[in-house]
């Protein structure tokens, strides 16, 4: 545990210190419905605050009333219902994200402009982020490496926590659901003139659930973490301001292999961000930004007789100093560029080597207006790395306007993964079964150690092979789509997408091992392409009521894949008994786990007369392939295919005094549930809120 | 209708007389048909996480009489298990398993059971010490089996192709391994190691076509 005494000492002295500042200048807040009108603005499209209604590239926001009148308590459950993005349940329990049917490890996930990692089998798991100081949330689709450099291939999500508000206020909300599922928040924050502070707790336990009752082990086994953030911000004059943030995240859960084999996990995270700001003159800025974070797992298992059967560390630092400035020329018309370096290392249980990463990136961007109704962004950004070819990533976007209800706009980017440290450096052979899986790196010393050790029968690929480097997957993205007002109070907006992704990494088999198993290793392979259409339309017909709703169709397939059903290479039966015939191009369904068809429809009511606040919403996702069920490897119609499905939440608010706010919901309102297949829907949740402000 | 019958009658008759004239008057063609055979039963003793050793006669098959046999020569593939062996080559050497007397060999082809409609002779392969001709184990060779239910399930597209003993040819689609070929087998339930399957014998010397 790093929550030693000393770290406890600063997070408490931090509370103490705040709550002896006395009760002042309360802020009268705004009223609600006249902030409304005022344009979204978001941050992580440009990297220079932007509104969001002109921005050339498909962005949504999430706002922290949305956040509020959906009673959330983690990031998963409310990207969940936004249109085209869906989150999967890895087979490590966590729950990562699809953008644009893109898998998760191809989403950068940001907290205030800075990347969490810990994706130690490629997701990134979302249900360790707490809402509850949440802001808003910024999600660009498109490949935008050109300001983010690796991950942010598909997409970026950005998490914008609050900062501290003018005068004394805090809250304190509590919500208690279905599993024991207990979340407690608080915030206390302070601002007085030039110092402002706030922090922030939330503690979420859960005894878990079980969808498989004939086994002895539960589907999420009993948890509890908390998350701690502490905020510093400072204003040294009118033009240089500086930002400081450590946020602290452990979670302990029972960890249970079979009836014998008992454990725990453990999950370590802490960042810490800091931001100096400086604006010189109209025209230039800089930022100096440093940013560190650890992200450590450990997970144990004993036997029956106490004796430590299993033992496994994931320890991965990152450090990333950069420098940024903004220079305006002119109004409408920005520049902005930055150096940074990225410094990553990572220690793990069967690691042939303790790796690092060392990669200095520049990147510059110009934002501009020719005309009025023209508004063009060119950038680029240029990767150099010790363990990979060097990355450059242009995009360039544009947005017309055509008149005050329609415009245009289409973006094209190049993004990149890096190969991460589990590809390179893998050293991992199953302890039961038998088989072997090896890093790209790791080959070339692994497979000889193994023949020494007669272990290998005959090798398939020979280590030469696996002289060059293995190559970053990348991917062109390419997005067209309009936006349309048909009055003030109906908007829609269409985007096409297509990503085209190069070199994935794939795995394959080398070497077969005496013991009738084989040796995997990482290889760039297939081109996989993503594309398809969403579309988005809101309609708030007054203060009370308003409608949204979202539809994505997407066709995500492997073109090799594409190419073997052309040539008639694959065939099926009706069922398992029956003849097998051919299949064609149409009988190809694409990659597992994707919906062709994803919808939402969402229903917020205000009554500002009662103080209440109402909303029902619902998912819809259509049916989608798992594995490949009829053994001919691909998925394809006459598989098994997991049932399409749709959700309903419902949730009802109402204040009372004032800063009392009661609530009480129900999500998955008919209690879907498919044991089978899908691990993290557990059913109908009831829950109640209870929020004070003060 | 009658153009179309005097049509047919012409073709047959010419047909019938180029026939004769190439064959020098030797015996017109034997029919080739497409047959069923259902469950052959293919029992086997020990293997498979029992810790013994696989042991148990081999059920025999005979394409020309479109039977089983017992015979020790007369047979051209058999089954024990998911295993399929060959009246050629050699013996893998396992418990109970028949010497092989004939000229037996087979290859597995990718597609329908139609679409294979003729020998590829070069990737005829006989049974050896080390493998048979026709491979064992999971995705290797005619099956899958799924871990999960237990099951066996023959891959779509997986034509085995035979030579018989006498140097004949017979094409295979195996459509279940479980008694009574039930649509969706369930492992739990239905008796396995009963062998469906469509077949063609080519009964005529030296063609190579279905």
């Amino acid at each position: 545990m790093i929550l030693n005494k000393k770290y406890f000492c600063i997070y408490f002295s931090l509370f103490l210190i705040t709550s002896l500042f006395p009760q002042e200048q309360k802020e009268v807040k705004a009223d609600s419905t006249k902030a409304e009108r005022l344009e979204e603005v978001l941050i992580t499209a440009t990297r220079t605050v932007r509104q969001l209604s002109s921005l050339p590239l498909p962005a949504q926001i999430i706002s922290k009333k949305e956040l509020k009148s959906t009673n959330t308590i983690r990031l998963n459950d409310i990207l969940n219902e936004q249109t085209g993005l869906i989150t999967i349940p890895d087979f490590g329990g966590g729950e990562g994200i699809q953008l644009q049917g893109l898998d998760s490890q191809y989403t950068l996930i940001l907290v205030d402009g800075v990347p969490l990692i810990g994706r130690s089998a490629g997701t990134l798991d979302l249900s360790r982020v707490t809402v509850g100081n949440i802001k808003q949330i910024e999600i660009v689709k498109g490949a935008s490496s050109s300001l983010y450099g690796s991950e942010a291939l598909g997409g970026v999500i950005n998490i914008i926590t609050e900062k501290p508000k003018q005068g004394f206020g805090g809250n304190v909300n509590y919500r208690l659901g279905a599993f024991n599922t207990n979340d407690f928040s608080t915030t206390i924050d302070y601002k007085k003139e030039k110092l402002g502070i706030s922090a922030f707790v939330n503690r979420l336990s859960s005894d878990g659930y079980d969808l498989t009752e004939s086994d002895n082990l539960n589907t999420v086994e009993p948890f509890s973490n908390y998350t701690l953030n502490t905020k510093l911000t400072y204003d040294f004059t009118e033009n240089t301001d500086l930002f400081v943030s450590a946020r602290y995240y452990t979670q302990n859960q029972d960890f249970i292999a079979s009836e014998v084999l008992r454990g725990e996990s453990n999950i370590n995270e802490w960042n810490t961000h800091l931001q100096l700001n400086h604006k010189y003159n109209e025209k230039w800025s800089s930022y100096f930004e440093f940013y560190a974070t650890r992200y450590k797992a450990d997970e144990f298992l004993d036997d029956s007789d106490g004796l430590r059967f299993s033992d496994n560390f994931f320890n991965q630092l990152m450090i990333r100093p950069e420098i940024r400035a903004t220079y305006s020329p002119k109004s409408k018309s920005t520049f902005i560029g930055g150096v940074g370096f990225n410094h990553e290392t990572l220690e793990r249980t069967d690691f042939t080597d303790e790796p690092i990463f060392n990669s200095p990136y520049a990147y510059l961007q110009y934002d501009t207006n020719p005309t009025e109704k023209l508004n063009i962004i060119v950038g680029a950004r240029f990767d150099s790395h010790n363990e990979y070819e060097s990355q450059f990533s242009p995009k360039a976007a544009l947005r017309y306007e055509f008149n005050d209800k329609l415009a245009l706009k289409g973006s094209i980017g190049y993004g990149f993964k890096a190969p991460d440290f589990r590809q390179l450096y893998f050293d991992f052979t199953n302890a039961t079964v038998g088989y072997t899986v090896l890093g790209y790196n790791a080959v070339s010393t692994a497979i000889p150690l193994l023949e020494e050790q007669g272990q290998i029968a005959n090798i398939l690929v020979p280590i030469s092979e696996f002289q060059d480097e293995l190559k970053p997957e990348s991917s062109i993205g390419i997005n067209v789509g309009t936006d349309y007002k048909l009055t003030s109070n109906i908007k829609l907006n269409i985007n096409l997408f297509r990503n085209t992704i190069d070199n994935l990494i794939d795995t394959r088999i080398i070497a077969n091992k005496n013991n009738g198993q084989n040796v995997f290793s990482y290889f760039n392979v297939n081109e996989v392409y993503t594309q398809g259409l969403e579309f988005n339309a809101s309609w708030k017909p007054n203060n009370q009521f308003k409608i949204t709703g979202g539809y994505q169709l997407l066709y995500a397939k492997d073109k090799e894949a594409e190419r073997a059903f052309e040539k008639g290479e694959v065939f099926a039966r009706e069922n398992p008994s029956s003849p097998s015939f051919q299949l064609d191009k149409e009988d190809y369904f694409g990659l597992y786990n994707r919906s062709r068809h994803m919808a939402n429809l969402k229903l917020f009511y205000n009554i500002p007369k009662y103080k209440l606040n109402a909303n029902i919403r619902t998912t819809y996702r259509s049916k989608y392939g798992l594995f490949d069920s009829n053994g001919n490897g691909y998925l394809d119609n006459y598989d098994n295919f997991v049932d399409g499905y749709s959700i309903i939440d419902i949730a009802v608010n109402k204040t009372f005094y004032k800063n009392y706010e009661l609530g009480f919901g129900v999500d998955n309102l008919f209690d879907f549930l498919d044991t089978q297949n899908i691990s993290n829907i557990p059913g109908r949740i009831i829950y109640g809120k209870l929020n004070i402000q003060f | 209708m009658k153009t179309i019958k005097l049509f047919t009658l012409l073709a047959l008759f010419i047909g019938f007389s180029s026939c004769s004239s190439d064959d020098d008057g030797g015996t017109p063609l034997l029919e080739v048909e497409s047959e069923t055979f259902s469950n052959l039963h293919a029992p086997q003793v020990g293997g498979q996480g029992t810790g013994q050793d696989v042991s148990g006669a081999f059920t025999k098959f005979d394409f020309s009489t479109g039977q089983m046999t017992t015979s020790e020569t007369d047979w051209d593939i058999a089954f024990r298990g998911t295993s399929i062996i060959v009246n050629g080559g050699v013996s893998l050497g396992t418990n109970d398993e028949p010497g092989r007397t004939g000229n037996a060999g087979a290859y597995i082809a990718d597609g329908t059971f139609a679409s294979i409609s003729e020998v590829n002779i070069s990737l005829i392969a006989q049974d050896s010490d080390t493998g048979y001709a026709i491979p064992s184990g999971s995705g290797n060779g005619w099956y899958l089996y799924n871990p999960q239910a237990f099951l066996i399930t023959p891959i779509a597209g997986k034509i085995l192709v035979f030579r018989t003993r006498d140097g004949k040819y017979a094409k295979v689609e195996i459509l279940s391994y479980y008694e009574n070929a039930p649509d969706n087998p369930d492992a739990m339930t239905d008796a396995g190691r009963y062998y469906t399957f469509n077949y063609i014998y080519q009964p005529n010397d030296g063609i190579i076509t279905f």
